[in-house]
């Protein structure tokens, strides 16, 4: 038998009320600052890169801009401070930026000694294959005998041999040092095939080929062979601040599969399903949860997108990469994007 | 398993006491909540006390004929052991109810919750929680019987559907079967065991909850469990995962990668029969999970074999799953979105480097 409990009661009403007042101490900083403080890399193209106007774009610039409009209802209150791989992590812990969103692969070394926590994947990367069209291939399974051009004592020479290796097939490596010469080589087509992380199969495509061959001339296979998630990192301390990254990233996706676009988010606004509501803030809620304003996902659809829109824009069809959604659709079309439920 | 949104707790006398030093602790420290303060109570405890259902849920958590804890939610508990004491028996399970669970969490009686709360924006933010990761993709589904022949949810337009009043459940319902431009006869019924006697009885074509809930339902219930088919189809979330409370990143992180080694472990090929011929794998990757190559052991604030001794003791991931709701147990639940993303399912470990 449970017999209400006043004292109880007004305890977790406390619990409640301190879970906002015990983390907080980074988004104090930031409401106080009027600024979210982004740590980017120096340019990767559709991920992070400033634009002719010197405006950051990318899908990583989105997740930024997605948490400025949750915190201030405002997408454009961000700074954001390029950073070489080397000082990234540093720049975080020491306070020089609030939340890393660069391409940064989540690992365990990352996740504990460094004090870090990663909210939630972005992009599900890892390594791929490219061929020439010529080929005629369309799976990394029908590659048996070809030659690899590859990078030395890498995980990605390793992942090669072992992927090989699992498929009973034989390959021959072309190992070669500097990126532009593995690149050169492989253009003029003294290997069938290049393997990398899948993302910069698809910038290398963009950027580099030499004409009079064209960026059509070659495809990336669907097959990815490790595992590189890709996530926006915040440091220990204000469990508050990471929770906003991390549902910020849910409340795209859960836009995405609930069909809130940057388009329709007004007309939704009417949607009479009550999910839509909760998660709109026509139904409260979700909002004061979090410690943010009830139209946190309103904003963030209207001035930066649900994550389709985010994807299709910087790095999928709508920009010169042409990037297959793969691993990155949700989940309920195939794909390992799924947003915890907001509710 | 999801009967209670986040509301004001009832409560014992006991849980009363100690629901008030809660708040003062939780307070007191929110200044400067500092790692291991809950790793460094539950070694000097030398347990960790994990929260569990009471009354059990059958392949996830109930007491076996000799007394002991056994199920998919259990062996988390003891894998997070394993990895902390190098014992997977150092664990004091505490049932909790599905109204009780979060404030004996947040009071501190125990230490972590695996007893199938689905993790919800609510429960991750205002009750100042940390899910760890997702132990189950469950959802809601269909069961059917198999005379109707049918062997997906998009072929019962017509048909008569058995399922409880005012639940997101019915909600659901209707939204799938509008999406897919198909009509049904809802017959709504309030208690559990009537809808199932209904079902059971033919009045309903299709039996429509969690389909964890169906499997242990056909388990049960079905007076001949083979005559009886749940669809594919998933059409909600409902991912379950272990819970902390915020304060001590350092055990999160232990619960976390602890539920991501297991995990690892099945996608290498890394099981509790093989793990000591995998100690001599010359694959960088499998030597370092195992801790033959030093580091992450260190990194996590635990012994280098781990892995080792969580594979060993409890199992990777597929071999719990197998054992516990799989085929190797009464309910005999397919895999399905649990897979490894490699198989075509949604369950994926950020690498352990």
């Amino acid at each position: 038998m449970y017999k209400y409990s006043l004292a109880a009661a007004a305890g977790v009403a406390a619990i409640l009320a301190s879970g906002s007042a015990m983390a907080g101490k980074d988004l104090d900083a930031i409401k106080a600052r009027g600024s979210l403080i982004c740590g980017v890399g120096t340019g990767t193209a559709g991920f992070m890169l400033a634009d002719s106007q010197g405006k950051w774009v990318g899908l990583d610039v989105d997740v930024c801009r997605a948490v400025a409009a949750a915190i201030f209802g405002d997408a454009e209150k961000v700074k954001y401070t390029p950073l070489t791989a080397q000082q990234r992590f540093t720049a975080l812990q020491s306070g020089e930026v609030d939340i890393l969103s660069n391409n940064t692969t989540a690992t365990l070394t990352r996740d504990t000694a460094l004090g870090l926590d990663f909210t939630a994947i972005t992009y599900y990367d890892g390594q791929g294959f490219m061929v020439n069209k010529k080929l005629g291939v369309k799976s990394a399974k029908e590659l048996n005998g070809a030659t690899v051009c590859v990078a030395p004592g890498t995980t990605t020479e390793l992942n090669l041999a072992d992927y090989f290796r699992a498929q009973k097939m034989s390959f021959k490596p072309v190992v070669i040092e500097k990126v532009e010469e593995i690149r050169a080589a492989f253009f003029s087509g003294r290997c069938d095939v290049y393997t990398t992380d899948a993302s910069g199969l698809y910038s290398t495509r963009a950027a580099n080929v030499p004409p009079p061959a064209k960026p059509e001339d070659f495809i990336i296979l669907p097959e990815i062979i490790s595992k590189e998630p890709l996530a926006p990192a915040v440091r220990h301390g204000d469990q508050q601040f990471a929770d906003i990254v991390r549902w910020t990233q849910y409340a795209m996706l859960e836009a995405e599969e609930y069909g809130i676009s940057s388009k329709t988010v007004d007309d939704m606004l009417k949607s009479d399903n009550p999910t839509i509501k909760r998660i709109l803030g026509v139904t409260p809620g979700m909002g004061k949860a979090l410690g943010v304003d009830e139209k946190w996902v309103y904003n963030i659809v209207k001035q930066v997108g649900n994550y389709g829109e985010s994807f299709e824009r910087n790095v999928g069809m709508g920009s010169p990469l042409k990037i297959e959604r793969g691993l990155n659709k949700l989940w309920t079309q195939g794909g390992l994007q799924y947003a915890e439920p907001i509710r | 398993m999801e009967p209670e949104p986040v509301q004001l707790a009832r409560s014992t006398p006991v849980r009363r006491i100690a629901g008030g030093l809660v708040a003062a602790t939780l307070l007191g420290i929110a200044g400067n909540a500092h790692a291991g303060k809950d790793l460094d109570a539950v070694k000097a405890r030398g347990q960790v006390v994990c929260g569990v259902t009471t009354g059990g849920i059958s392949g996830f958590m109930s007491v076996d004929s000799q007394g002991k804890w056994v199920g998919l939610d259990v062996d988390i508990c003891r894998a997070v052991s394993a990895a902390i004491f190098g014992d997977s028996e150092k664990v004091k399970f505490v049932p909790v109810t599905a109204i009780q669970r979060f404030t004996a969490l947040q009071s501190g009686e125990v230490d972590m919750l695996s007893n199938n709360t689905t993790w919800t924006l609510q429960r991750d933010t205002a009750l100042g929680f940390d899910f760890t990761g997702v132990t189950y993709y469950d959802g809601q589904g269909f069961m059917v019987s198999k005379k109707l022949g049918v062997k997906s949810a998009k072929e019962l337009n017509g048909a008569t559907v058995c399922v409880a009043p005012g639940s997101t459940t019915e909600l659901n319902l209707a939204d799938y079967f509008r999406a897919n431009k198909m009509s049904f006869k809802p017959v709504v019924i309030e208690k559990v065991d009537e809808i199932r006697a209904a079902f059971f009885s033919g009045r309903c074509d299709v039996y429509t909850t969690d389909r964890s809930g169906l499997y242990a339902t056909r388990v049960a219930n079905a007076p001949n469990p083979d005559d009886y088919v749940i669809l594919p189809e998933i059409i909600s979330k409902e991912p379950l995962g272990p819970v902390v409370r915020h304060g001590d990143n350092q055990f999160g992180d232990i619960v976390r990668w602890t539920q991501y080694a297991m995990i690892e472990a099945e996608e290498y090929g890394i099981t509790s029969k093989n793990v000591d011929d995998m100690l001599k794998s010359e694959n960088p990757t499998i030597k370092r999970i195992l801790g033959v190559t030093p580091g992450m052991g260190k990194a996590l604030g635990v012994d280098e074999k781990w892995v080792y001794n969580i594979v060993k003791q409890v199992g990777n991931y597929g071999e719990t799953f197998e054992r516990n709701v799989g085929s190797g147990s009464p309910l005999k639940i397919e895999r399905g979105l649990n897979k490894l993303w490699t198989q075509g399912g949604l369950q994926y470990a950020p690498p352990i480097r």
